[in-house]
């Protein structure tokens, strides 16, 4: 008997496997989400949280910053700012009031937000809240 | 060509091109901002050139998709398209659409822009690659929605071939995965893990059997392989994509609060990850080697298997590189995983639009294949982008490997913008190589208006 | 059909079945590799916790559940042996049996599963239980996939869909399930045996 190579069993393994594996991802998914609440402690999501995320996003931060990683390469990650600024949330705020609106000559510069105080607060508070996330100790240093 | 309805194609791959080339002067832009970081500023900061530069991607290859799909559901149902005049509004409703993100973008601030398009209703923007206005994704899934209704009324009424089938499979969960750009809970990690849902399986996932299709599709027409043998290469490309990739998105599942055995699964699955890529390169390759005829289009199949080998190298290789839940501790978003990201997206998405185009256009301009000397101006266009596009590679990786070194690895860490002034040289490489990139696909354009004998129907004799 | 010249002329040391599906099981096979070694180096690190961990293990069930994989693979050999020649009853018998030793590993499987749920273990307990549950619930999975395959293999050698000289699809799923048993005889050492 020779070997044999058909496009029914290749059809079956790419339906079977797929279904399979689709199933499988679906079921951690639902695991992941089951014990989330441990370790993004979500019971600190405070109104501000939320406002800080909504800041965090209106002003497409990630499009210079990352966060967890995650994000654009340009400018310095954030998940862990809070820390690296002496856990001080004041630290946070001054550094986005005080940014120039013509930018640093020759140099890599923030953008001037005009963001209230409130508005900095939330986002220092969501800030606060994603560095207390367990992210299984990323980065690997203070300078992220 | 075998149906008039499939010149549909030809706007789609014309503004496939046009937004292409616009892309790579964005990203110019943003790598002379790397290094004189005032450039353009406060005009066009850098979070703005880099949401044109990545969202003009998203939409030339969605473009380039759809021109691509409606090329070839046609000719492999073997009846005409069910509504060219349907494609052609949602031609012209989808570049309207991007162009006016694009210019909005450009015009007015972010905030603004996200005040003004209703972002307080249904939060949607602000997150990597999906910073398109809550109005434009509205958009994007109405004309997706109009597309597959016509390619799925086409192939009802006509032959129903593999090809077809995944390449409908692929465009469904295109669709199906982009809904989940809709879910942006409040909790961060939620919003992370769903993020992932549109990100990287489409990328990772369902493109890779558009890309796949288009593949057999182009291979089948010049190589004159049986069918049979390239529709089972096809299945069991696919089949390792999803095998591989599906539980493979755990690698992005490392380190944003999601739990450790994220980092097992994510490791081992994306391991495998260059499986399909490899097969793919196989497939283009045996199946060149094996031809049954000599198709006088020699650059489409220049670019098959230059998709392949840069596919390979791009996602695979250089995915491998840093995929590792002990190594990605290290490497995650650095200049590594941004030089992944460029070769992978070129070689595999980039790459599999020009091959398509490079088959199917000179067939709707009414010849088998381009004159010899067109085809040397693309082949010139080939080797200048995919060149520089190596070189932007290795060097994003050099810079990537000491910002590691510098910022994560020693015992003195630096600060992040200590170290990225240590970079420069390699950022001035890179930006030289993208104007090299940039050169290429000038030539690349050039060779559609290059004249000299075209090989016309009659003497495309094998 | 057109046979594919190059995949025909590689596979020419005579693969049983399909090599679409010896494709998928290389693939599987080296995900579990994958997944021994990762095992094997996080047990070298962190010793105690795998010790204590694999003394709360149910060795006597594994035992049993490795007995159950072994006889359920013997008789799909027989299974595949039957329809080859042409002794198609025979070839139904065996695969039930087949099918009923399969089924007995699930249910035991089962029993220690909500053994160690009760206990309060979980996926996220420990490393140790972090691995236990990958390894087991992953190759648990590959076993309800195996008994799929015979489940649906079963009636098409009733209708005779399978005959002499064309056995190509029946060896392909026989291949699979043999795959499954393999992994636990590496499984059922490493894990519950290994201190």
């Amino acid at each position: 008997m020779s070997e044999t190579f058909t496009k029914t069993m290749a059809r079956n393994i790419f339906y079977g496997g797929s279904l399979f594996f689709i199933l499988v991802f679906l079921g951690l998914i639902f695991h992941t989400t089951r014990v989330l609440p441990e370790r993004d402690h979500r019971e600190n999501i405070t109104p501000q949280v939320v406002l800080g995320k909504k800041l965090w996003e209106d002003n497409n931060c990630i499009g210079c910053h990352t966060l967890m990683g995650e994000g654009a390469y340009f400018a310095p990650e954030l998940a862990n700012v809070y820390q690296r600024l002496g856990e001080s949330k004041d630290a946070i705020i001054s550094f986005i009031k005080y940014r120039p609106a013509e930018g640093v000559p020759g140099r890599r510069s923030m953008p001037q937000f005009n963001l209230s105080d409130e508005e900095l607060d939330a986002l220092a508070e969501f800030l606060k809240w994603t560095s207390e996330i367990n992210d299984g100790d990323w980065p690997p240093n203070i300078q992220g | 060509m075998k149906f008039s309805s499939q010149a549909v194609a030809k706007p789609y791959f014309i503004a496939a091109i046009g937004l292409f080339t616009l892309q790579i002067v964005f990203g110019l832009t943003l790598g002379l901002q790397y290094v004189l970081g005032d450039f353009l500023f406060p005009e066009i900061p850098f979070n703005v050139a880099r949401m044109v530069h990545t969202n003009l991607l998203i939409i030339w290859v969605l473009f380039g998709f759809m021109g691509a799909s409606y090329y070839l559901v046609p000719e492999e149902s073997d009846v005409e398209l069910y509504s060219p005049k349907l494609a052609l509004w949602l031609f012209w409703i989808f570049l309207s659409a991007s162009v006016l993100t694009v210019i909005g973008y450009l015009a007015v601030p972010y905030a603004t822009l996200a005040e003004i398009t209703g972002n307080d209703i249904l939060p949607t923007m602000g997150r990597e690659f999906l910073e398109q206005p809550t109005l434009t994704k509205i958009g994007i899934v109405v004309v997706v929605l109009g597309f597959l209704f016509n390619l799925g009324m086409t192939i009802l009424k006509g032959r129903k071939t593999v090809i077809t089938m995944v390449l409908m499979i692929g465009l469904v969960g295109l669709a199906v995965m982009f809904l989940f750009s809709f879910y942006n809970p409040e909790n961060l990690v939620l919003d992370k893990i769903f993020w992932w849902w549109v990100v990287h399986l489409w990328v990772e996932g369902v493109w890779e059997l558009i890309l796949g299709a288009i593949m057999a599709f182009v291979l089948i027409k010049i190589t004159g392989i049986d069918r049979e043998v390239i529709e089972k290469w096809l299945y069991m490309i696919i089949a390792m994509a999803l095998i591989t990739g599906i539980l493979g998105t755990g690698h992005h599942y490392f380190w944003i609060g999601t739990p450790d055995y994220w980092q097992v699964l994510g490791s081992i699955f994306s391991a495998l990850e260059p499986i399909p890529f490899f097969m793919m390169t196989l497939f283009a390759f045996s199946m060149i080697n094996k031809r049954r005829r000599d198709h006088p289009n020699k650059v489409a199949a220049l670019w098959a298997m230059g998709t392949g080998v840069m596919a390979f190298l791009g996602a695979g290789v250089w995915g491998f590189m840093h995929t590792l839940a002990p190594v990605n501790y290290y490497t995650h978003g650095t200049q590594i995983t941004a030089a992944h990201g460029h070769m992978a997206f070129y070689g595999a998405y980039a790459m599999i639009v020009m091959t398509m185009i490079s088959y199917a256009m000179p067939n709707m301009r009414g010849r088998v294949a381009n004159s010899a000397k067109a085809q040397s101006w693309e082949v010139w266009g080939f080797w200048l982008m995919t060149i520089s596009m190596v070189l932007i590679t290795l060097f994003l990786t050099a810079a990537g490997v000491l910002q590691v070194w510098l910022q994560r690895y020693t015992d003195m860490p630096q600060s992040f913008m200590v170290v990225q002034d240590q970079l420069a040289i390699f950022y001035w490489l890179r930006f030289a190589a993208g104007v090299g990139f940039l050169a290429g696909v000038g030539t690349y354009i050039a060779s559609f208006f290059i004249k000299g004998e075209a090989v016309g129907l009659a003497n495309a004799a094998r | 059909m057109q046979p594919d010249k190059a995949i025909t002329t590689h596979a020419s040391r005579q693969l049983p079945g399909d090599l679409a599906m010896w494709l998928f099981i290389g693939a599987e096979l080296t995900a579990f590799a994958l997944l021994f070694m990762v095992y094997a180096s996080s047990r070298a690190l962190h010793p105690e916790v795998f010790a204590q961990g694999q003394s709360q293990l149910n060795s006597q069930i594994g035992l049993l559940n490795t007995m159950a994989l072994l006889s359920s693979s013997y008789f799909v050999v027989n299974a595949v042996a039957s329809v080859k020649a042409a002794r198609r009853h025979w070839a139904i018998g065996h695969l039930l049996v087949a099918i009923g030793f399969g089924l007995a590993y699930v249910v035991l499987k089962s029993i220690e599963y909500y053994q160690s749920f009760s206990a309060g273990y979980g996926l996220t307990t420990n490393v140790f239980y972090q691995y236990y549950f990958l390894l087991t619930g992953f190759h648990y999975l590959h076993v309800i996939l195996g008994l799929i395959l015979l489940t649906w293999v079963t009636p098409k050698v009733a209708a005779n869909d399978y005959t002499v000289g064309n056995t190509s699809g029946l060896e392909s799923v026989a291949s699979y399930w043999h795959m499954v048993d393999v992994l636990w005889l590496v499984l059922f050492p490493l894990v519950y045996l290994l201190h």
